[in-house]
């Protein structure tokens, strides 16, 4: 097999194997946001369950109804609902990282790693992925607010011409410049993850230094890789949504829940794809290293678990 | 009647001889009886002022170099020596009442935090001339007769040495200049757009046995006579140039200019616009009166929705005429202005501006909206001129139901604003929305600059007011209603009515007393809010124990409690539906606070309904209208569903980017 043409496919089989991250995510997800939703559950059903009013939102999506409940004190501050949703996303996005350790071990595994294994591995990895996350914050924040001041000022200059959707192509332009740049740091920092993990590495900025050699070595076939799973998750959520409003009767809550499911499910696999796709690419190009090198060619190329006498 | 080419000539004549004109006797003076602009063969209006201006326009400084012959006929049964003019551009000022008001309380557009040289705006006389009594500039005064605000210079007066007699005639020669700030309150430039709004010093009206003519304020609009105007306007050559009235002349100048010449008749207004973009679109509506000519003047961006404004404009043309009158102007032309103007959705004779943008959904019916609200205009505030500044109502108001009463005819009741994939709003809601936050605050009667800020101002004008005619068609019914604005409008157009006209016309056609109505709806702040308070059934023989319960076999001792929680008296009607399907409608008068019915059925209560038939919209609260015993939980799962979705979503894009 050439490594080299099939990371996404080894990275869309790693993701198959491990399906259960995937679930297992999936459905921590969904409680944290379940939980955050039950306020604002209480509140509309104080206002709606016992009003025949409240029909303009059963057999459609009657906005006025909608705005109006909004509007009503009964319904309590709108923050009141917002608060804890974000909150809870927050909490989604630390498990995440407390987590996703365990998930590297698994995907670089060829077999099914035991629950002690992720778990040793998560807890190993705690403080690197820490330091990982605010240097990600660091230079993602940067990075980013450079490129959104760009994009401002060169928005704020077609703003000035009579033309009026020149404004809107080059904000489009500067978004798409902007996801391409943000992704080629998240690619540096899931490769940098990566090697954290599976080298047992715990000088961060080492694994960060490795990880920018890899991606000045493959820019076109990383970025290729990543920004194609990203464009089949946007495509799943336009088409999910598209689904929604089109095939689910306006008052099937039931139906309107399995399919919105779905499409988170399937956008949660995506970005599994793209740190799966990283792993493919680390434990290829490793090979590739061991093959070419004389010395480490004569030794079989651990596994992954193998490798990790300690963490793993 | 004057023939066109005489007035030009007549026109030009007065221009050229101005030394001459001071010499000129008063009594030789008239107003023009033109009739080009309309379709009809005599003036529709008590003519009582010529508007001769000639003005160049430099886009490059925004600036306007105009000259002004006005004519006024005294027609107001008493000698006049004082007369007030509006400069509505010196509003624009950092000191002046309306960038004080508008910072204070709100206003559509959007203020800077600090005063910036673009938002300037001014209209300076620098000459004053009356016909046969000489140059009065150094006599001109500012004056606020609204408030004390010495800085304000909206308002200018001057006081002639020789009062003008009962039915006499003055002619004032007035050269002024004006800066046009960047867009506000629907004038002024954005980029290389203009929208000339309020340009030219106008005359105060004579109401009521005085001079009206108020300051400039942050909500109000404006008021002014019908006449005639004859108004050139040069430009540079690369401007496209629409106007109100008719257009008479293009004419390409040597110095690289072009001048338009527009007229205008039975109008109390002329507005203007010039951009180098403007793509011209043309039509003809065959109005009751004769051919309508509709000019488009669109922004390149939306070259495609010409088509959805020309069919707007035509089916409110259409309704407007057939519910209350022939619209009698030859020419309407509809301005697409400038993005991210503030010039977008605004009233002036024969020459409205929509709002848009290039990305426009179908289903979203933001410009039919604005389309169809201005053109209402032409009706309220053109033909039927009331006083904008002190009855704002009975334009923005009275056309805000028109506008619902199109739309809903037009794109359905329910789907009159949005009607996307299942999602829909309806302008009836959207004006119901409007007066509900703010339904305590203001009266709809209220000078204009009175109300308590921008929010109340147009939750009372625009929503409330919509609101109560909606609510009145319940009372006396839709077609009589429509019949009473229908005479209304015949009786009282080209005149500037008051509001106990529309209000005794309504009573008149209606033949009822609807005083109850108007004083709590117009002249109060009464809220109107009636709630379910209480629905229970209990079993008659509740003292038996361990009954085996079978439905329709046991009889229910049950009571409604009905209460008034607001101020507002209104007759209302009740839906009981019992659990076995018996219907029950019930009628109270609402005078005392609350009411109990009871029953004794072998059934239980399964749903209360105040107003089922959905008549009142003015009631603040259509939740607590209705109470269901068995809890509906769908609406509020469908939302929580939603909810649930975007926060796991954006959970999702959070981790997505940050791990």
């Amino acid at each position: 097999m050439n490594q080299r043409q099939n990371i996404l496919s080894n990275g869309w089989a790693i993701v198959r194997r491990n399906k259960q991250y995937v679930i297992w995510f999936y459905l921590l997800n969904l409680a944290l946001a379940w939980m955050g939703a039950r306020t604002f559950r209480q509140q509309a059903g104080h206002v709606l369950d016992h009003s025949l009013y409240s029909n303009g939102l059963v057999q459609g999506f009657d906005l006025g109804v909608f705005t109006e409940m909004l509007a009503r004190p009964e319904f309590g501050p709108v923050r009141a609902t917002t608060i804890p949703a974000m909150g809870l996303a927050v909490i989604f996005m630390l498990l995440t990282m407390i987590f996703v350790p365990g998930v590297f071990l698994g995907y670089a595994s060829d077999h099914r790693i035991s629950r002690e294994e992720f778990f040793r591995s998560c807890g190993e990895n705690l403080w690197r992925f820490v330091r990982l996350m605010i240097l990600f914050g660091i230079v993602g924040g940067m990075v980013a607010g450079v490129l959104f001041g760009i994009q401002h000022v060169l928005v704020e200059a077609a703003s000035a011409s009579s033309n009026e959707t020149l404004s809107f192509y080059v904000q489009l332009a500067c978004l798409t410049v902007i996801f391409v740049i943000m992704t080629a740091i998240r690619i540096w920092f899931d490769l940098a993850e990566t090697d954290v993990v599976l080298a047992d590495q715990n000088a961060v900025r080492k694994s960060l230094g490795m990880a920018l050699r890899q991606i000045r070595q493959n820019p076109a076939r990383l970025l290729g890789a990543y920004v194609a799973v990203s464009v089949a998750g946007a495509t799943i959520l336009t088409a999910g949504i598209w689904l929604w409003y089109t095939i689910v009767p306006p008052a099937s809550v039931l139906g309107a829940f399995l399919v919105s499911q779905a499409t988170l499910f399937l956008l949660l696999a995506m970005r599994f794809w793209q740190r799966a796709t990283a792993v493919a690419f680390y434990t290829g190009s490793k090979l590739e290293q061991a093959i070419t090198i004389p010395v480490a060619a004569s030794q079989p190329f651990p596994s992954p678990s193998a490798a990790q006498p300690a963490g793993m | 009647m004057s023939s066109r080419p005489t007035v030009v000539a007549c026109l030009f004549a007065s221009i050229l001889a101005l030394p001459a004109i001071a010499q000129e006797l008063p009594s030789a003076l008239s107003i023009p009886n033109t009739t080009s602009a309309i379709n009809s063969s005599t003036p529709m209006s008590q003519r009582v002022v010529h508007y001769e201006i000639e003005a160049k326009y430099d886009p490059k400084s925004h600036t306007l170099d105009a000259t002004e012959i006005l004519t006024y006929h005294n027609l107001t049964g008493q000698a006049q020596d004082t007369f007030p003019f509006h400069l509505y551009l010196n509003g624009f000022q950092p000191k002046s009442t309306w960038m004080r008001e508008s910072r204070r309380d709100g206003t559509r557009d959007s203020l800077a935090q600090t005063w910036e040289s673009k938002d300037n705006g001014a209209d300076e006389i620098r000459r004053f001339e009356v016909v046969g009594q000489g140059d009065l500039t150094a006599q001109l005064q500012f004056t606020h007769p609204d408030d004390d605000n010495r800085d304000d210079k909206s308002v200018v007066q001057v006081h002639l040495p020789k009062p003008i007699p009962p039915d006499g005639y003055v002619q004032f020669k007035i050269a002024f200049h004006d800066q046009f700030p960047e867009t506000l309150a629907r004038t002024g430039w954005k980029r290389d757009f203009l929208l000339g709004g309020q340009w030219f010093p106008k005359v105060g009206v004579w109401w009521n046995g005085a001079w009206n003519c108020h300051q400039f304020h942050g909500a109000t609009e404006f008021f002014a006579d019908f006449g005639v105007y004859d108004v050139k306007i040069t430009v540079p050559q690369n401007q496209v140039v629409g106007g109100s009235g008719i257009e008479i002349s293009n004419v390409n100048n040597q110095d690289g200019t072009r001048t338009i010449t527009f007229h205008g008749d039975d109008i109390h207004d002329f507005a203007w616009t010039a951009s180098p973009h403007y793509i011209t679109y043309a039509d003809t509506y065959q109005g009751n009166m004769g051919p309508i000519k509709l000019t488009m003047l669109m922004q390149p961006a939306h070259a495609s929705q010409e088509e959805r404004h020309v069919r707007i404009l035509k089916q409110t043309i259409d309704r407007c005429e057939r519910w209350y009158g022939p619209y009698p102007y030859k020419t309407l032309t509809l301005v697409d202005p400038e993005r991210d103007s503030a010039a977008e959705g605004m009233e002036y004779q024969t020459f409205i501006t929509g709002g848009t943008s290039w990305w426009m959904p179908e289903g979203l019916y933001l410009p039919e909206g604005v389309v169809a609200h201005e053109f209402g205009h032409q009706y309220w505030y053109g033909m039927v001129a009331t006083n904008e500044f002190e009855d704002a109502w009975m334009d923005e108001g009275i056309n805000t139901y028109t506008e619902i009463k199109v739309l809903d005819d037009v794109l359905g009741a329910s789907t009159s604003a949005l009607n996307l994939r299942g999602t829909t709003l309806s302008d009836r809601q959207l004006t119901r929305g409007e007066y509900a936050m703010v339904a305590d605050i203001d009266p709809v009667a209220r000078n204009g600059w009175q109300y308590a800020n921008d929010n109340s101002y147009v939750g009372a004008t625009y929503g409330k007011t919509g609101s109560l005619l909606l609510t009145l068609e319940g009372i006396i019914g839709e077609d009589t209603l429509q019949r009473a604005m229908h005479v209304y409008f015949m009786r009282y157009r080209f005149t500037h009515p008051t509001k106990e006209d529309f209000l005794k016309t309504i009573e008149e056609v209606s033949g009822k007393d609807l005083r109850w109505f108007f004083n709590q709806a117009i002249y109060g702040t009464e809220v109107l809010d009636y709630e379910v308070l209480k629905v229970d059934s209990s079993p008659v023989d509740w003292y038996k124990e361990n009954f085996e319960e079978k439905k329709g076999e046991r009889t229910y001792q049950s009571e409604v409690v009905i209460h008034r929680k607001g101020e507002f008296v209104m007759p209302v009607e009740i839906a009981i539906i019992f659990d076995n399907g018996d219907k029950v409608r019930e009628r109270w008068n609402g005078q005392d606070r609350w009411i109990r019915f009871t029953y004794e059925k072998k059934a239980k209560v399964a749903s209360v309904e105040i107003d089922p038939d959905h008549k009142i919209y003015l009631d603040r609260n259509n939740f607590n209208n209705s109470y269901v015993l068995e809890a509906n939980g769908k609406a509020a799962s469908k939302l929580n569903n939603y909810w649930t979705f975007l926060t796991q979503m954006f959970s999702q894009l959070l981790a997505w980017w940050m791990v």
